[in-house]
């Protein structure tokens, strides 16, 4: 059985449905009028132990509300959920032991304590031995620098500083599996390198990892499976290799020539691919195509056969433009596609 | 099973005291603001017995009860009443930790979430509350008529423990209902804890509407003037004091109960 399973897990939320206004808040209080939004429907998930998945969607697709269904925060409407055989919402105690939180947007950190305290709270909570706390601390100061930030006072961190000491409280009891929800927002590069090379390394010990994130580079070098959600659904679950190598085979070939053609010239000679001039008009050009039409060695021996070609550069689309494009709806995967 | 219960008692113990001493070093980080709270609750208890001075300076007996009588209520009740700040002042966070959505990694930590929630914070007006009220009991005490016993020492120790747990589990159900409620603020707990102050003289002042609600739906009585009652062997009320303990276990079972009801309907927010 895999780590963790999911099932036809629902969560809806009663909202009240209120006119604009004093006057529509008051009329509430008399006629009350509810309506139920789905913020996620029947969503079946299942992680292997040691798997890092990579859970995107746009804001407000229910990325969130999955990720507290599966740590037992909120009680799913209907469905399943397990995690080593436990259910979260049933033991919450006995499963927290297992899993591991961070809420980006959230700290778990004692607001006017120094960052020392907090995780001496939580070592007395997960019942950690003093040796096996001070090795941990040791392993955080190396990747996420945690020994300067020690005897700061939370509210006194940057962002920056409040995310490294966050991940440091989520993994401190060594949890199986990690639930990491937006890890890296509004951090600087060089923090996001540290958390990036962090998750890295998390990923190389065997700890499981589901993430949610916008910035879909923190999942390429550490995510080998992408599930997609929209409007509280799971669109895609598959390997992140496999959505590249279906939905992202557009290349770009940009040349600059050393002798005058037209458009049509090029376009005549590739009817499978797309051809625009560049700034220099006529010797300047990008020939775009599907990969597995055409490749970029048969662009080029083909426009060396008509022209001198003096500079090329390959394009190559990443993750993050197909699911935009998902996103905006232009990209329709299939569904039910499993790893 | 004993042994694992034990044990679970005594962990959860030790958790309570590490988290409360860990606010206590926070709110020392504001020294001012210590000492104030502190001030604050000495002054809120020395003029609520400058208002009953003065009443009794008017009529030496109401309702039958001396001067010293009423101080001995006053008093016991005010320890009570002191002592949930200084234990739980967290709980009155509940309803805007439920609006704004932190109780997240609370119920994501090895820890009983209202336990958690009870030792987020620490009211040192209770403090204040607390050494007011004790002067006030120990003025009292050595001035009622009892003949005192190891007896009834011990249980009278034993009648304000439990009701200074009858007055915590209250807290608790009158914040509990903050689930239910959903404004950031425990308007409700707040009203409850007015109601609250009225038990801190004779029931027999009142008519039966308020002698109902203090005595058995919202039973503040028990946390103060029952059990004087009890020691000073008055009128009808004296056998209820020392039903104190049974009181205090019965709320907690059902503040218990009701925290977990409540925590089944929490949304969190955002998505």
């Amino acid at each position: 059985m895999a780590l963790l399973e999911a099932h036809d897990l629902t969560k809806t939320f009663r909202r009240p449905e209120k006119d604009p206004g004093l006057r529509g808040s008051f009329k509430h209080l008399f006629q009350r009028k509810y309506s139920t939004k789905t913020a996620v429907g029947g969503v079946d998930l299942s992680i292997e132990a040691g798997e890092a998945v990579a859970y995107v969607g746009p804001n407000g697709a229910g990325k969130s509300t999955t990720i507290k269904l599966l740590t037992g925060i909120v009680e799913p409407t209907s469905g399943e959920v397990r995690i080593g055989g436990l259910v979260p919402h049933r033991n919450r105690v006995a499963n927290s032991r297992q899993i591991g939180v961070l809420f980006g947007q959230r700290t778990q950190l004692w607001w006017d304590l120094p960052v020392r305290e907090s995780l001496a709270l939580l070592r007395d909570m997960y019942d950690l031995s003093p040796d096996r706390f001070r090795a941990q601390l040791k392993r955080f100061d190396e990747v996420l620098g945690l020994d300067e930030l020690l005897p700061v006072v939370a509210r006194k961190l940057s962002l920056g500083q409040r995310m490294r000491a966050d991940l440091a409280c989520a993994l401190l009891h060594d949890p199986r599996i990690v639930f990491l929800d937006e890890p890296t927002i509004g951090l600087d590069i060089a923090v996001k390198d540290r958390v990036r090379e962090f998750l890295r390394q998390l990923k190389a010990e065997g700890t499981t990892i589901m993430l949610t994130t916008h910035d879909l580079g923190d999942i390429e070098d550490t995510c080998e499976r992408i599930v997609i959600i929209d409007g509280g659904r799971v669109i895609y679950d598959g390997s992140l290799a496999q959505v590249k190598d279906r939905y992202a085979r557009e290349r770009r070939v940009h040349l600059q020539l050393g002798s005058e053609l037209t458009v049509t010239e090029l376009a005549d000679r590739f009817p499978q691919a797309t051809v625009t001039a560049g700034a220099e008009g006529r010797r300047e050009f990008t020939i775009a195509f599907d990969k597995a039409e055409l490749t970029a060695g048969a662009v080029l021996a083909g426009v060396a056969q008509i022209a001198e070609v003096l500079e090329v550069k390959i394009d190559e689309p990443a993750i993050e433009d197909v699911v935009r494009k998902v996103y905006a709806g232009e990209l329709l995967l299939a569904e039910g596609s499993t790893p | 099973m004993v042994a694992e219960t034990l044990f679970a008692v005594r962990r959860n113990a030790r958790l309570y005291r590490r988290s409360l001493g860990a606010v206590v070093r926070a709110v020392l980080e504001y020294v001012a603001d210590f000492w104030i709270l502190i001030a604050a609750g000495i002054v809120t208890q020395s003029l609520g017995l400058v208002f009953l001075s003065v009443v009794m300076s008017r009529v030496p007996h109401l309702n039958g009860w001396s001067y010293p009588e009423m101080v001995l209520i006053y008093g016991l009740a005010g320890v009570s009443s002191g002592i949930v700040p200084v234990l739980s002042d967290g709980i009155w966070q509940l309803a805007s930790f439920i609006h704004n959505g932190q109780l997240d990694y609370a119920l994501t930590r090895p820890a009983p979430p209202l336990m958690q929630v009870m030792s987020a914070w620490v009211g040192f007006n209770g403090v204040g509350d607390l050494v007011a009220s004790a002067a006030m009991l120990t003025w009292a005490l050595t001035r009622v008529d009892v003949h005192w016993t190891p007896l009834n020492v011990l249980i009278l120790l034993i009648l304000m423990i439990s009701g200074i747990a009858l007055r915590l589990a209250m807290c608790v159900v009158a914040n509990t209902v903050s689930f239910w409620l959903r404004m950031p603020m425990p308007m409700f707990a707040m009203t409850a804890w007015q109601v609250g102050e009225l038990a801190r003289y004779p029931l027999g002042i009142y008519g039966f509407g308020l002698r109902f609600l203090l005595g058995a739906a919202a039973p503040f009585a028990f946390a103060g003037f029952f059990p004087a009652a009890w020691l000073l062997d008055r009128g009808g009320y004296a056998w209820l004091g020392i039903l104190t303990p049974v009181v205090a276990v019965l709320w907690w079972i059902f503040a218990v109960w009701l925290f977990r009801r409540g925590l089944r309907r929490y949304d969190s927010a955002g998505h």
